[in-house]
Protein backbone atom coordinates (compact mmCIF):
# COMPACT_ATOMS: atom_id res chain seq x y z
CA UNK A 1 0.00 0.00 0.00
CA UNK A 2 1.35 4.01 -0.90
CA UNK A 3 1.26 6.63 1.99
CA UNK A 4 -1.67 8.86 1.51
CA UNK A 5 -1.14 11.22 -1.22
CA UNK A 6 1.40 14.42 -0.26
CA UNK A 7 1.09 17.22 -2.72
CA UNK A 8 -1.29 18.03 -5.63
CA UNK A 9 0.64 19.63 -8.49
CA UNK A 10 -1.91 21.88 -10.12
CA UNK A 11 -1.42 24.05 -13.23
CA UNK A 12 -3.58 26.10 -14.83
CA UNK A 13 -2.06 28.03 -17.73
CA UNK A 14 -4.57 30.37 -20.24
CA UNK A 15 -3.95 32.36 -23.62
CA UNK A 16 -3.89 35.87 -22.05
CA UNK A 17 -2.74 35.00 -18.48
CA UNK A 18 1.11 33.78 -17.45
CA UNK A 19 0.59 30.10 -16.32
CA UNK A 20 0.19 29.38 -12.23
CA UNK A 21 1.90 26.52 -11.39
CA UNK A 22 1.10 25.37 -7.30
CA UNK A 23 2.08 22.31 -5.42
CA UNK A 24 -0.62 22.00 -2.66
CA UNK A 25 0.52 20.57 0.28
CA UNK A 26 -1.95 17.76 1.05
CA UNK A 27 0.21 16.61 3.76
CA UNK A 28 -1.08 19.36 5.41
CA UNK A 29 -4.41 18.09 5.74
CA UNK A 30 -2.89 14.41 7.48
CA UNK A 31 -3.37 15.74 10.91
CA UNK A 32 -6.77 16.32 10.69
CA UNK A 33 -7.80 13.11 8.74
CA UNK A 34 -5.95 11.27 10.88
CA UNK A 35 -7.65 12.45 13.88
CA UNK A 36 -11.55 12.13 12.03
CA UNK A 37 -10.10 8.29 10.72
CA UNK A 38 -9.43 7.67 14.50
CA UNK A 39 -12.60 9.03 15.45
CA UNK A 40 -14.33 7.31 12.08
CA UNK A 41 -12.70 3.19 13.18
CA UNK A 42 -13.81 4.08 16.49
CA UNK A 43 -17.56 4.67 15.22
CA UNK A 44 -17.29 1.67 12.46
CA UNK A 45 -15.85 -0.71 15.42
CA UNK A 46 -19.00 0.04 17.58
CA UNK A 47 -21.25 -0.54 14.62
CA UNK A 48 -19.94 -3.49 13.35
CA UNK A 49 -19.72 -4.66 16.83
CA UNK A 50 -23.60 -3.80 17.38
CA UNK A 51 -24.63 -5.47 13.63
CA UNK A 52 -22.83 -8.57 14.72
CA UNK A 53 -24.55 -8.54 18.26
CA UNK A 54 -28.33 -8.15 16.52
CA UNK A 55 -27.21 -10.88 14.24
CA UNK A 56 -27.11 -8.41 11.31
CA UNK A 57 -25.63 -10.16 7.85
CA UNK A 58 -23.35 -7.09 6.95
CA UNK A 59 -21.03 -6.01 9.96
CA UNK A 60 -18.18 -5.14 7.25
CA UNK A 61 -18.23 -1.24 8.21
CA UNK A 62 -14.60 -1.53 9.76
CA UNK A 63 -12.94 -3.40 6.48
CA UNK A 64 -14.74 -0.57 4.34
CA UNK A 65 -13.22 2.24 5.90
CA UNK A 66 -9.86 0.74 5.80
CA UNK A 67 -10.32 -0.59 2.28
CA UNK A 68 -11.52 3.22 1.37
CA UNK A 69 -8.28 4.88 2.70
CA UNK A 70 -5.93 2.26 0.82
CA UNK A 71 -7.99 3.24 -2.52
CA UNK A 72 -7.44 7.34 -1.14
CA UNK A 73 -3.91 5.97 -0.87
CA UNK A 74 -3.91 4.39 -4.55
CA UNK A 75 -4.49 7.48 -5.84
CA UNK A 76 -0.93 8.63 -6.09
CA UNK A 77 0.42 8.73 -9.89
CA UNK A 78 -3.29 10.12 -10.84
CA UNK A 79 -2.99 12.82 -13.45
CA UNK A 80 -6.11 14.97 -14.86
CA UNK A 81 -5.78 17.21 -17.98
CA UNK A 82 -8.08 19.36 -19.62
CA UNK A 83 -7.21 21.84 -22.25
CA UNK A 84 -9.39 24.04 -24.87
CA UNK A 85 -8.78 26.77 -27.23
CA UNK A 86 -8.06 29.00 -24.10
CA UNK A 87 -7.08 27.19 -20.77
CA UNK A 88 -5.19 24.33 -19.97
CA UNK A 89 -5.25 22.61 -16.47
CA UNK A 90 -3.45 19.91 -15.54
CA UNK A 91 -3.64 18.32 -12.05
CA UNK A 92 -1.31 15.35 -10.84
CA UNK A 93 -1.80 13.72 -7.44
CA UNK A 94 1.91 12.85 -5.87
CA UNK B 1 -16.34 -35.87 -8.74
CA UNK B 2 -16.59 -32.12 -10.71
CA UNK B 3 -19.78 -31.60 -12.78
CA UNK B 4 -17.61 -30.90 -15.95
CA UNK B 5 -16.40 -34.69 -14.99
CA UNK B 6 -19.55 -35.92 -14.15
CA UNK B 7 -21.37 -34.48 -17.43
CA UNK B 8 -18.79 -36.08 -19.60
CA UNK B 9 -19.44 -39.45 -17.93
CA UNK B 10 -22.73 -38.97 -18.14
CA UNK B 11 -22.58 -38.56 -22.45
CA UNK B 12 -20.45 -41.68 -22.32
CA UNK B 13 -23.14 -43.56 -20.46
CA UNK B 14 -25.55 -42.18 -22.76
CA UNK B 15 -23.40 -42.87 -26.14
CA UNK B 16 -23.37 -39.52 -26.82
CA UNK B 17 -19.48 -39.74 -27.03
CA UNK B 18 -16.93 -42.43 -27.42
CA UNK B 19 -14.70 -43.40 -24.74
CA UNK B 20 -11.73 -42.24 -27.12
CA UNK B 21 -13.77 -38.60 -27.17
CA UNK B 22 -14.47 -38.64 -23.25
CA UNK B 23 -10.90 -39.38 -22.85
CA UNK B 24 -9.86 -36.68 -24.45
CA UNK B 25 -12.05 -34.33 -22.98
CA UNK B 26 -11.26 -35.36 -19.57
CA UNK B 27 -7.38 -35.05 -20.75
CA UNK B 28 -8.39 -31.47 -21.04
CA UNK B 29 -10.30 -31.10 -18.17
CA UNK B 30 -7.48 -32.47 -16.22
CA UNK B 31 -5.07 -29.82 -18.17
CA UNK B 32 -7.10 -27.09 -17.74
CA UNK B 33 -7.34 -27.09 -13.83
CA UNK B 34 -3.66 -27.91 -14.17
CA UNK B 35 -2.93 -24.69 -15.86
CA UNK B 36 -5.51 -23.02 -13.18
CA UNK B 37 -4.16 -24.08 -10.36
CA UNK B 38 -0.25 -23.15 -11.73
CA UNK B 39 -0.66 -19.46 -10.83
CA UNK B 40 -1.28 -19.81 -7.10
CA UNK B 41 1.63 -22.06 -6.06
CA UNK B 42 5.43 -21.15 -6.26
CA UNK B 43 5.64 -22.36 -9.94
CA UNK B 44 7.33 -19.14 -11.36
CA UNK B 45 11.12 -19.98 -12.25
CA UNK B 46 13.41 -17.23 -13.30
CA UNK B 47 12.89 -13.37 -12.81
CA UNK B 48 9.11 -12.58 -12.60
CA UNK B 49 10.43 -8.49 -13.50
CA UNK B 50 9.51 -8.87 -17.00
CA UNK B 51 6.49 -10.26 -16.25
CA UNK B 52 5.10 -7.66 -13.48
CA UNK B 53 6.93 -4.92 -15.96
CA UNK B 54 4.36 -6.62 -18.97
CA UNK B 55 1.68 -5.59 -16.60
CA UNK B 56 -0.65 -2.31 -17.64
CA UNK B 57 -0.04 0.47 -14.95
CA UNK B 58 -2.43 2.96 -15.83
CA UNK B 59 -5.44 3.12 -17.39
CA UNK B 60 -5.37 6.04 -20.19
CA UNK B 61 -9.25 7.87 -20.58
CA UNK B 62 -8.60 10.70 -23.39
CA UNK B 63 -11.32 12.63 -24.57
CA UNK B 64 -10.96 14.64 -27.92
CA UNK B 65 -14.42 16.83 -28.41
CA UNK B 66 -14.91 18.57 -31.67
CA UNK B 67 -15.24 21.86 -30.04
CA UNK B 68 -11.96 21.92 -28.88
CA UNK B 69 -12.07 20.59 -25.45
CA UNK B 70 -9.63 17.96 -24.55
CA UNK B 71 -9.57 15.35 -21.50
CA UNK B 72 -7.11 12.99 -20.54
CA UNK B 73 -7.17 11.29 -17.31
CA UNK B 74 -4.40 8.26 -16.31
CA UNK B 75 -5.91 6.34 -13.24
CA UNK B 76 -2.99 4.12 -11.45
CA UNK B 77 -4.72 0.36 -12.31
CA UNK B 78 -4.23 -0.31 -8.66
CA UNK B 79 -6.85 2.32 -8.13
CA UNK B 80 -9.38 0.87 -10.40
CA UNK B 81 -8.54 -2.41 -8.71
CA UNK B 82 -8.88 -0.90 -5.25
CA UNK B 83 -12.51 0.26 -6.13
CA UNK B 84 -13.38 -2.59 -7.15
CA UNK B 85 -12.81 -4.66 -4.59
CA UNK B 86 -14.30 -1.71 -2.79
CA UNK B 87 -17.35 -2.66 -4.14
CA UNK B 88 -17.75 -6.21 -2.73
CA UNK B 89 -17.53 -4.31 0.87
CA UNK B 90 -20.83 -1.76 0.26
CA UNK B 91 -23.28 -2.51 2.95
CA UNK B 92 -26.38 -3.95 0.42
CA UNK B 93 -28.73 -1.24 0.68
CA UNK B 94 -26.36 1.14 -1.03
CA UNK B 95 -25.37 -1.25 -3.70
CA UNK B 96 -29.24 -1.96 -4.65
CA UNK B 97 -29.30 1.39 -4.80
CA UNK B 98 -26.29 1.87 -7.31
CA UNK B 99 -27.60 -1.19 -9.08
CA UNK B 100 -30.92 0.32 -9.58
CA UNK B 101 -29.67 3.98 -10.52
CA UNK B 102 -26.98 2.21 -12.80
CA UNK B 103 -29.96 0.30 -14.32
CA UNK B 104 -31.84 3.34 -14.99
CA UNK B 105 -29.19 4.51 -17.05
CA UNK B 106 -28.79 1.66 -19.47
CA UNK B 107 -26.32 -0.19 -17.27
CA UNK B 108 -27.32 -3.45 -15.95
CA UNK B 109 -24.20 -4.53 -13.79
CA UNK B 110 -24.70 -6.40 -10.71
CA UNK B 111 -21.52 -5.48 -8.25
CA UNK B 112 -23.03 -8.07 -5.49
CA UNK B 113 -22.26 -10.79 -8.01
CA UNK B 114 -18.42 -9.61 -8.11
CA UNK B 115 -15.75 -11.56 -6.26
CA UNK B 116 -12.16 -11.38 -5.69
CA UNK B 117 -11.44 -13.54 -8.22
CA UNK B 118 -13.52 -12.08 -11.52
CA UNK B 119 -11.77 -8.49 -10.32
CA UNK B 120 -8.03 -9.55 -10.85
CA UNK B 121 -9.47 -11.39 -14.07
CA UNK B 122 -11.12 -8.08 -15.31
CA UNK B 123 -7.79 -6.39 -14.51
CA UNK B 124 -5.44 -8.95 -16.04
CA UNK B 125 -8.44 -8.29 -19.13
CA UNK B 126 -7.85 -4.72 -19.40
CA UNK B 127 -4.45 -5.22 -21.07
CA UNK B 128 -6.02 -6.53 -24.09
CA UNK B 129 -8.89 -3.87 -24.19
CA UNK B 130 -8.92 -0.53 -26.04
CA UNK B 131 -11.95 1.42 -26.71
CA UNK B 132 -12.47 3.64 -29.50
CA UNK B 133 -15.30 5.77 -30.07
CA UNK B 134 -15.36 8.49 -32.69
CA UNK B 135 -18.85 9.99 -32.84
CA UNK B 136 -20.51 11.42 -35.79
CA UNK B 137 -19.48 14.97 -34.24
CA UNK B 138 -16.21 14.25 -34.40
CA UNK B 139 -15.97 13.93 -30.78
CA UNK B 140 -13.40 11.01 -30.33
CA UNK B 141 -13.02 9.17 -26.87
CA UNK B 142 -10.01 6.50 -26.77
CA UNK B 143 -9.41 4.36 -23.41
CA UNK B 144 -6.68 1.77 -23.03
CA UNK B 145 -4.57 0.52 -20.56
CA UNK B 146 -0.65 0.94 -20.45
Amino acid sequence: MNLPPMILDLTVASADRRPVHLWLPLFLLWPLALALGVLALALTIVADGVSLVLGRRYHHYTVLLVRSFEALCETRGMVIRFSNEKTAVDMTVQ
Amino acid sequence: MSADRSRILDLLAGGKITAEEAERLLDALDARKGAAAEPSGSAIKGDPEPLIAALPKYLYVKVLAANGDNVDVKIPIVLVRSGLKLTSLIPPLAMDKINDTMSEHGMSVDFNNFKPEDIDELIGGLRDMEVNVDAKNGDTVRVYCA
